[in-house]
């Protein structure tokens, strides 16, 4: 079976970088890949689990192929279009085709050659090899409202959370993270983030045992702080300011100067928050103190974020909507009142049973169970937390 | 030339055309086929060997799938995903599958794409391990192949799936002598295909309600598991029918003919077609069998679907719970 997490050094190392194409480059176009396949499935109504699927499948494809050999937006098409399929919300191809094209510039659209379908065709097939068929993708939206259900407080306080936890999910998409860590991970990190931001702290939660420090530690084994925050910085790092890119095609960025104490960033495409217009930075946004497992946000650093993530109460909410780094960004939205969007439209999971530790917890239940079924068969077998060196 | 993201200061990439790159797939040859297994009607099985894996013999699967003008089928897609899906359960009663991969498009206009579904390979099947025993099973091993058997079905059945053609011949026998279903999945894939094939597939394991052309579900496999439970204690099939309305008769004349109350509505045969027969003494087929085993058998056996018992219905059953199993 395929195993579809790498470590740092192994996203450093890609194809497109022995290729020739900087780390910093290779993050923009899969950043721009995946914000391509959230606009074009946003606008053709697919639910964002198709969407995120097919997000996953192009982050896994160019773990295998160059960026130059495969150029982003016909691959990106190709993903949401087999996603499509997968999820059973098809779309047809020439109709994923036509909205791609009303999206992009000419000279982007160029990139799919003189038979547009016929390429993505034939990319479906290489798309199939290259991620080996492992069609099925989990995602942390399940997991974040399983987690919510549990968590005392607040009832309106607790929907705030879950719904910018929700758009910080959105936004990942965005960075390697699927290629890092399991969806329950990423859930944890997330909500971990949106807490520290809307002010929500969990002091208590359903399944409550003394051996737990946090709440989390009743999905998932062995979660640091060190990991969470290296995580919400990920996600973090897509609000900082950064060179405007949507005018010309792929213009390499400006090396970023390099932070060298910032060891735990290796990925991190951002430039000097000095060059920036927008001259608020968001590192350190998460800051560990001695001698706790407390993080604390520092107050200031909360604004840009806040431009970066409107919170539209829409049926997909839109996410990392480019922020315009060389205007001044629009006044922030107010967070809405109503259930966050994830909860609009989606059927909640079925309450957790007890502790559930998610390194062992089934595939998605894709097909409920059948009713008066005994109890679940036993979990697949657990992966290395860690991906293997 | 198309010019995929060529910024001011990167020279144009050398972009490989798409349709270049299928050929990169045929070189990485993964497997090499030894032999033919065997030719159903949904393909061909290929014992291969794994070039990557050290040699490791495997069993390959190949199945056509037409394209249809939106590429793969979603039902083959869907099908895939939740073989892959359930892999990551490694049931101890289902044969793994190691690898899906496909052979490329042969020819430029070739409407249809060879899958390859690579599956751990297991040197017997049930037909072949009846067929060599030297004489009859012990309790014990036909008790512990049922469980594997019905635990399998079970299984199945709590992801959704229905095998549909349960048969000694899709049951392998592993040195242990456990048993693990095999040849499940691609139901609708494999539907689509057999309009293409003439190739005859065995009756015998057949439930009345697809014979009569009715709708059908999980309890096909259950019907199909009580004629193979059977042929553990006798060694020979139960149901032994030359066409469908032979298969049809055989049935009837072992359980009688269901009433008219029973009789589906839109079934493809009249119930007048057959004689009136009278449900036969199962024991008399199978003398010496253990009273559970027998009551296990007749409910499974039973003409309407939803009276027949189900697989988790089995495993509850005393016959596996009061004594232990070996």
């Amino acid at each position: 079976m395929p195993y579809w997490y790498y470590d740092k050094k192994d996203l450093q190392s890609t194809p497109s970088f022995r290729d020739g194409i900087s780390n910093e480059t290779e993050n923009r176009y899969r950043k721009e890949g995946a914000r391509f396949i959230i606009d074009t499935g946003s606008k053709m109504d697919l639910g964002y689990n198709t969407v995120a699927t097919g997000v996953v499948y192009f982050h896994r494809f160019y773990m295998f192929h160059s960026f130059k050999t495969f150029p982003r937006y016909i691959t990106a098409c190709c993903c949401l279009f087999l996603a499509g399929k997968v999820e059973e919300t098809p779309k047809k191809c020439k109709d994923i085709i036509k909205v791609a094209k009303s999206l992009l510039t000419e000279h982007k659209f160029a990139t799919f050659g003189d038979d547009p379908k016929e390429e993505v065709m034939t990319l479906e097939r290489i798309l199939l090899q290259t991620i080996k068929f492992d069609l099925q993708v989990e995602h942390p939206y399940g997991y974040l409202l399983k987690y919510a259900k549990c968590l005392k407080g607040d009832k309106g306080k607790l929907q705030k959370m879950v719904q910018m936890a929700w758009t910080f999910v959105n936004d990942s998409l965005c960075t390697t993270l699927c290629l890092q860590w399991e969806p329950e991970v990423i859930a944890v990190a997330l909500m971990f983030l949106a807490g520290k931001l809307s002010k929500f702290e969990v002091m208590d939660w359903n399944g409550r045992v003394p051996r737990h420090n946090a709440w989390w530690d009743m999905f998932v084994e062995d979660i640091t702080m060190e990991l969470l925050e290296d995580i919400c910085h990920q996600v973090l790092d897509l609000y900082s300011p950064q060179p405007q890119s949507s005018g010309s095609d792929s213009p390499p960025l400006q090396t970023p100067n390099k932070q060298p104490k910032n060891e735990k960033k290796p990925l991190c495409v951002t430039p000097p928050t000095s060059v920036s217009p927008v001259a608020v930075t968001t590192k350190p946004v998460v800051t560990p103190i001695k001698n706790g497992s407390e993080v604390k946000i520092e107050p200031p650093k909360m604004e840009p974020l806040r431009y970066s993530y409107p919170p539209y109460p829409g049926l997909y909410p839109p996410v990392y909507t480019a922020p315009p780094p060389t205007i001044p960004p629009p006044p922030r939205l107010p967070i809405t009142s109503g259930p966050p969007p994830g909860l609009v439209y989606t059927e909640p999971p079925p309450a957790p049973a007890a502790r559930f530790p998610p390194v062992n917890v089934p595939p998605p239940n894709y097909f409920p169970p059948l009713p008066g079924r005994g109890p679940p068969p036993p979990g697949p077998p657990p992966r290395p937390y860690y991906p293997p060196p | 030339m198309n010019m995929m993201g060529a910024g001011t200061s990167q020279s144009p990439p050398p972009m490989a055309s798409i349709t270049d790159v299928g050929a990169l797939f045929q070189n990485a040859k993964k497997y090499e086929e030894l032999n033919v297994i065997g030719t159903g009607a949904y393909g061909t099985v290929y014992k291969a060997r794994d070039l990557h894996n050290g040699g490791q013999i495997v069993a390959m699967k190949k199945v056509k799938v037409a394209l249809t003008e939106d590429g793969i089928p979603l039902s083959t897609l869907r099908e895939i995903a939740l073989l892959r899906q359930l892999e990551a359960y490694r049931h101890a009663n289902i044969v793994r599958l190691l690898d899906v991969c496909h052979g490329g498009q042969l020819m430029e206009r070739d409407q249809q794409l060879v899958l390859f579904l690579v599956f751990e390979h297991v040197d017997q099947d049930l037909e072949s391990y009846l067929k060599k025993a030297p004489g009859p099973l012990s309790e014990n091993r036909i008790r512990s192949m049922s469980y594997d058997i019905l635990s399998g079905i079970d299984f199945l059945h709590s992801h959704r799936i229905v095998h549909r053609d349960l048969k000694p011949h899709n049951l392998l026998v592993t040195s242990t002598g456990r048993v693990k279903l095999a040849d499940f999945g691609l139901a609708k894939t494999y539907d689509t295909e057999m309009k293409l094939t003439s190739v005859v597939v065995t009756l015998w394991y057949r439930p009345p309600e697809v014979l009569l052309g009715v709708s059908y579900n999980t309890a096909v496999d259950v019907w199909s598991a009580g004629c193979v439970l059977a042929q553990l204690h006798t060694r020979k099939p139960l149901l032994p029918g030359s066409s469908d309305s032979h298969q049809l008769s055989s049935i009837f004349r072992l359980i009688g003919r269901p009433s008219r109350e029973e009789w589906p509505e839109n079934a493809s045969v009249m119930l007048d077609s057959f004689p009136a027969y009278k449900p036969m003494d199962l024991q008399e087929i199978i003398p010496r069998i253990h009273p559970h085993a027998l009551e296990i058998i007749k409910g499974m056996l039973v003409f309407d679907p939803a009276k027949r018992l189900t697989a988790l219905d089995c495993l509850e059953h005393p016959y596996f719970t009061e004594e232990p199993l070996p």
